[in-house]
């Protein structure tokens, strides 16, 4: 073959030079491009630090003008540098490309004018090396699929699946190979929904009973009034829920999360069924406050299952008879007390609020979910720390919304789909009163500091329309008011139970009690209860003015709050559940 | 020589770690740039998102025809005009067309998949472009070999027109690797027929190169291919190109063979390292002292009865691979996470696509859980099939390395030669052809070689 280049050590030179020249050029390139790409991260909406923190600023002040504008500003910095990262890699791209091809063509044209054509020599050993090369040839194969199979080994034995993960299986059972959806038991109607107590302080989270009647004396030292009293197994401040013949409780240790059944009538254990191996419970109980525990969060139920939450994260559903329907967990609360917020619900659906974090949020949402399945409906994130207020539902021109509370935003949101209707910023402190709902106003509470009435109406940010009244005498800051439709009655922790005017939100009487009271007050007909902690119960007249009706000593502290059910009384203390009320058993709903 | 080595193993040996590095450190690029939604009302109003529409079908057709004017040309250049001039400058324009313009897609590589897939999901309609790009270098390698290699296919002409220096990989090296595009074939194959994933597209490292874009990884990894193409000859189609495996077995029974010589070979052995790829084949002659025959008919009747016991074990290990492997399928994927996400809950931001899919999947589980178990079922019944494959790709090796070839003259192996027309230069005879060099007698400076180019005339 002829060499054109063989005496043109000018051209090779040129050619080394062009090949040094390119290959430095595509270095350049690729540097600037590599650079780009690790400064990429940095520049990223999702990830900038900066960013985030503007953004978890405008949540604790979301109408900021100054934090928005430099959220703007921002955002629209990093867009305008992913264009220009888009046009200059492109770029950069095609000049890689060019800067190749010389490099490339250099190179070549430098090879081929080195080259050396063959010059064979006699080979006296290709036979014996022909068959040393089988031989060999047999062992990289052998070799070859000796390391494929150790690869293979090391994928099948080194990924494994949830599918096939023990502690997920109840779940992935449970899904069974049908794609048929499954269907919960029927949903009783709303009016029995309406006739128990299916939820903490009642069907509609107000404390009012929907029957009048309720035990007027009793007396825990002799047993007047005392329908049954039957011991609880396990600690808990959770309140009592009641459907029907059933009395629910939940009690947790750090070790065992249970939940208890009640005879309505006779006080016998019907059943207690422990809540374990939920798919994703820790192993190892977070840090609970005492004064919280990990069954603080009240159970409810739709007729269909009674539902309990623990401050380990686990949900559990169980059926009448006592067997889990369906459990899963929502992970460790990051509560600082621990959570206590109890369950809602309405038409069958489990309302879970999860507010968490100290200070910033951290993972809070609230969380609607089918009861009868266990499926999750919606999940709606929310920038607020930890609460322990529980949601209520109310219906408002034909279409239910949840309320709830958290620093520093009163929010409705559609129970249909968790559409976010409203919001007003109207909270601070460590909410811990629930809402209620009377004579078409809403009432929160700031903790130790005022009570707003206003109607729940608008869209938006509602901040600014105007509150009906506001009150700030003897704000409590643990329990949750009471209205009986005319008047609003709450009571202190230090135990002043003050009236005011559901109209304007004048005061009309207070009263010291000298005594703490943790247990948020209900009303039966024309009744207050007034529940202190160390079981003493105020039985008041609903009035304008003050009159005591009766003093009643269960002999026993109490940090629940009642559940009044077809004239019976159904309180939990320390130690003891209590059904209070007349001897005879009432008329089933 | 020593000196391009060095360089040749630091370079690419680099690249190749900056890879694997890559893959490790960023391995879903997809949401890397994606911008989030605004937050809070500013007045701007999104555009409508709109995805590109499908490509116009006289473009479909276009497609189809100059990849058969392509393969025509390449049958033409490498069995009548023996002219590798021609075959890069078709090689330039392979790339240019189906690499750079089309940006390597559609491609007869990823094809495979569409079939595979069009073969076991009765819902998936194979356009009739893919099945040209599959069909049609099958059919030419069954009578012209692998004239697509040649200089048709974009990531084999792209490796081909890099080539400078090239260093001869060790034939034993060769054979070993050259299990890797079977199994990836059967991979490839097996993925997309359960509707789990293009492995082969996805994991293309020519792809990200020929538009100019990509993942860091898969841009450093087709980096990696094309600085070690520079000096060992294409090492993606050798050892990784699942298609190539095809077009390999479709060679072994082609009707016309790809001969370096245009006459008779002369022995002369010009040729004997004119093959970049490791695909020239010597004329064989007995040993010294040649393995006994009865010990060659033991080795071969053990490997023909582990043949069966190879696909057996093969089949039984790939069954294993299922739950490993149903993890590429998104829907099983999903499941996985939202599994694992009810045993240890990981916080994603609000309204990032992590966390939507999450949300998606908590909102209805059942359904889900179910659907992904039924791809396992599907997913299983793959891994067996393929690992039976792995099995017998094994043992066929390693049979048809036990056999005793019968070969006379130089000549290019069947399966492994890419029709690039290299060799035709090397030889005597072909240069005679072409004019350049005088007919008459062999001058060489081997003797016997004289003697035995006379005694064959």
């Amino acid at each position: 073959m002829t060499n054109p280049f063989r005496h043109a050590s000018t051209f090779l030179l040129a050619a080394l030079t062009t090949a040094w020249i390119a290959g430095a050029f595509l270095a350049l390139v690729c540097a600037g491009l590599v650079y780009q790409r690790i400064t990429a991260s940095s520049n990223d909406p999702w990830k900038s630090p900066q960013l985030l923190e503007l953004k978890a600023q405008l949540q604790d002040a979301p109408r900021d003008e100054g934090i928005k504008s430099r959220i703007r500003d921002l955002d629209l910095k990093f867009r305008q540098r992913y264009v220009r990262r888009l046009v200059m890699g492109r770029s950069g791209g095609w000049l890689l490309l060019g800067g190749s091809i010389v490099f490339i063509a250099a190179l070549w044209t430098v090879a081929e004018a080195r080259r050396r054509p063959p010059l064979p020599q006699p080979d006296h050993d290709a036979g014996a090396r022909a068959l040393r090369h089988a031989a060999a040839s047999r062992r990289a194969v052998g070799v070859t699929a000796g390391a494929l199979g150790i690869g293979l080994v090391a994928i099948a034995f080194g990924l494994h699946s949830a599918l096939d993960d023990p502690a997920l299986a109840p779940m992935t059972a449970a899904a069974g190979v049908t794609t048929a959806p499954r269907a919960g038991p029927p949903l009783p109607p709303h009016s029995e929904f309406l006739a128990n107590w299916p939820r903490f302080r009642g069907p509609l989270g107000g404390g009012a009973a929907s029957s009048g009647e309720a035990p007027l004396k009793w007396d825990g030292k002799t047993g007047t009034g005392i329908v049954w009293k039957a011991p609880v197994p396990a600690p808990g401040f959770n309140s009592p829920i009641v459907w029907g013949e059933r009395v629910f409780i939940s009690g947790a240790t750090a070790e065992k999360r249970e939940i208890f059944c009640y005879d309505a009538a006779t006080g016998q254990l019907r059943w207690q069924r422990a809540i374990e191996k939920v798919p994703g419970s820790p192993a190892e109980s977070p840090p609970i406050s005492e004064e919280t525990g990990y069954a603080a969060p009240t159970m409810a139920t739709d007729g269909r299952h009674a539902y309990a939450i623990f401050a380990h994260g686990d949900l559990a559903a169980v059926t009448f008879d006592g067997d889990v329907a369906w459990s899963k967990h929502l992970g460790v609360p990051h509560n600082p007390y621990g959570h206590a917020t109890s369950l809602a619900i309405w038409d069958g659906k489990l309302l879970v609020q999860l507010d968490q974090g100290e200070g910033r949020p951290h993972n809070s949402r609230l969380i609607a979910i089918d009861g009868g399945t266990g499926r999750v409906l919606w999940e709606k994130p929310r920038s607020m720390a930890s609460s322990w207020a529980t949601p209520i539902v109310i219906e408002t021109a034909g279409s239910p919304q949840i309320v709830t509370l958290g620093v520093p935003f009163v929010i409705g949101y559609a129970l249909a789909d968790g559409r976010e209707l409203w919001r007003a910023e109207r909270l601070d402190g460590e909410i811990t009163p629930s809402p209620i709902f009377a004579g078409g106003r809403l009432l929160v509470i700031h903790p130790d500091n005022k009570m707003m009435a206003f109607k729940p109406e608008g869209t938006g940010d509602i901040t600014e329309s105007p509150l009906d009244w506001k009150a700030e005498d003897n704000i409590p800051d643990i329990t949750s008011p009471v209205s009986n439709g005319e008047l609003v009655f709450t009571v202190t922790s230090r135990g002043i139970v003050t009236c005011f005017d559901l109209a304007d939100g004048k005061t009309l009487w207070e009263k010291d009690l000298q005594t703490e009271a943790h247990p948020s007050p209900v009303i039966a007909g024309n009744r207050l209860y007034v529940t202190c902690t160390n079981g003493t119960t105020i039985v008041a007249a609903a009035g304008r003015e003050y009159q005591e009706l009766a003093r009643n000593e269960l002999g026993e502290k109490v940090f629940a709050s009642a559940a009044i059910v077809r004239g019976r009384m159904y309180v939990r203390g320390l130690k003891n559940l209590y059904c209070l009320g007349p001897a005879t058993k009432p008329a089933s709903p | 020589m020593k000196r391009w080595g060095g360089f040749a193993f630091a370079t690419s040996g680099a690249l190749w770690l900056l890879a694997l590095l890559f893959a490790f450190v960023s391995p879903l690029p997809a949401a890397e740039q994606r911008f989030p939604p605004p937050e809070f009302e500013t007045g701007h109003k999104l555009p409508i998102t709109t995805t590109p529409g499908p490509r116009a079908l006289a473009r479909e057709f276009l497609d189809a025809g100059v990849l058969l004017a392509a393969l025509g040309i390449a049958t033409w250049l490498v069995y009548r005009r023996r002219s590798r001039r021609g075959l890069m400058a078709l090689s330039i324009a392979s790339v240019a067309y189906f690499g750079f313009y089309r940006q390597g897609c559609i491609c007869a590589i990823g094809a495979v998949q569409n079939v595979a897939l069009g073969i076991c999901d009765p819902s998936y309609a194979i356009p009739l472009t893919v099945l040209v790009f599959f069909f049609a270098p099958l059919v030419f390698a069954l009578f012209a070999g692998r004239v697509f290699c040649a200089g048709v296919c974009p990531h084999g002409a792209l490796q081909d027109l890099v080539l400078i220096k090239p260093l001869k990989v060790p034939g034993w090296l060769e054979h070993g690797l050259g299990l890797i595009p079977f199994v990836f074939l059967g991979a490839g194959v097996a993925f997309a027929a359960t509707g789990s994933a293009f492995v082969i597209c996805r994991y293309d490292p020519f792809v990200p190169l020929f538009r100019l874009t990509g993942s860091v990884s898969l841009l450093t990894l087709g980096a990696a291919f094309i600085v070690t193409g520079m000096f060992v000859g294409r090492p993606y189609c050798r050892f990784l190109c699942p298609y190539g495996a095809l077009l390999r077995l479709g060679s072994l029974v082609s009707k016309w063979r790809v001969r370096v010589t245009p006459d008779f070979c002369t022995q002369c052995r010009l040729c004997e390292h004119s093959c970049p790829y490791g695909a020239m084949r010597e004329p064989v002659v007995a040993a010294a002292q040649p393995e006994p025959p009865a010990r060659q008919r033991r080795r071969l009747a053990w490997l023909l009865v582990a043949l069966p016991l190879l696909i057996t074990a093969g089949a039984l290990g790939g069954a294993r691979l299922a739950p490993a492997a149903a993890r590429l399928h998104p829907t099983v994927a999903l499941v996985e996470q939202h599994l694992r996400q009810q045993k240890a809950p990981v916080t994603h931001p609000p309204m990032t696509p992590e966390a939507l899919s999450l949300e998606r999947a908590a909102n209805d589980p059942d359904p889900l859980i179910a659907s992904a178990r039924k791809i396992r079922e599907r997913v299983t019944l793959a891994c067996w099939l393929f690992g039976g494959w792995v099995g017998l790709v094994i043992g066929i090796k390693l049979i048809a390395l036990s056999l005793r070839p019968a070969r006379t003259d130089y000549e290019p192996d069947r399966g492994a030669c890419v029709a690039c027309a290299r060799c035709f230069e090397y030889c005597p005879n072909e240069l005679v052809r072409r004019g350049i060099a005088p007919a008459g007698p062999l001058k060489t400076a081997a003797p016997e070689l004289v003697a035995l180019v006379e005694q064959r005339r």
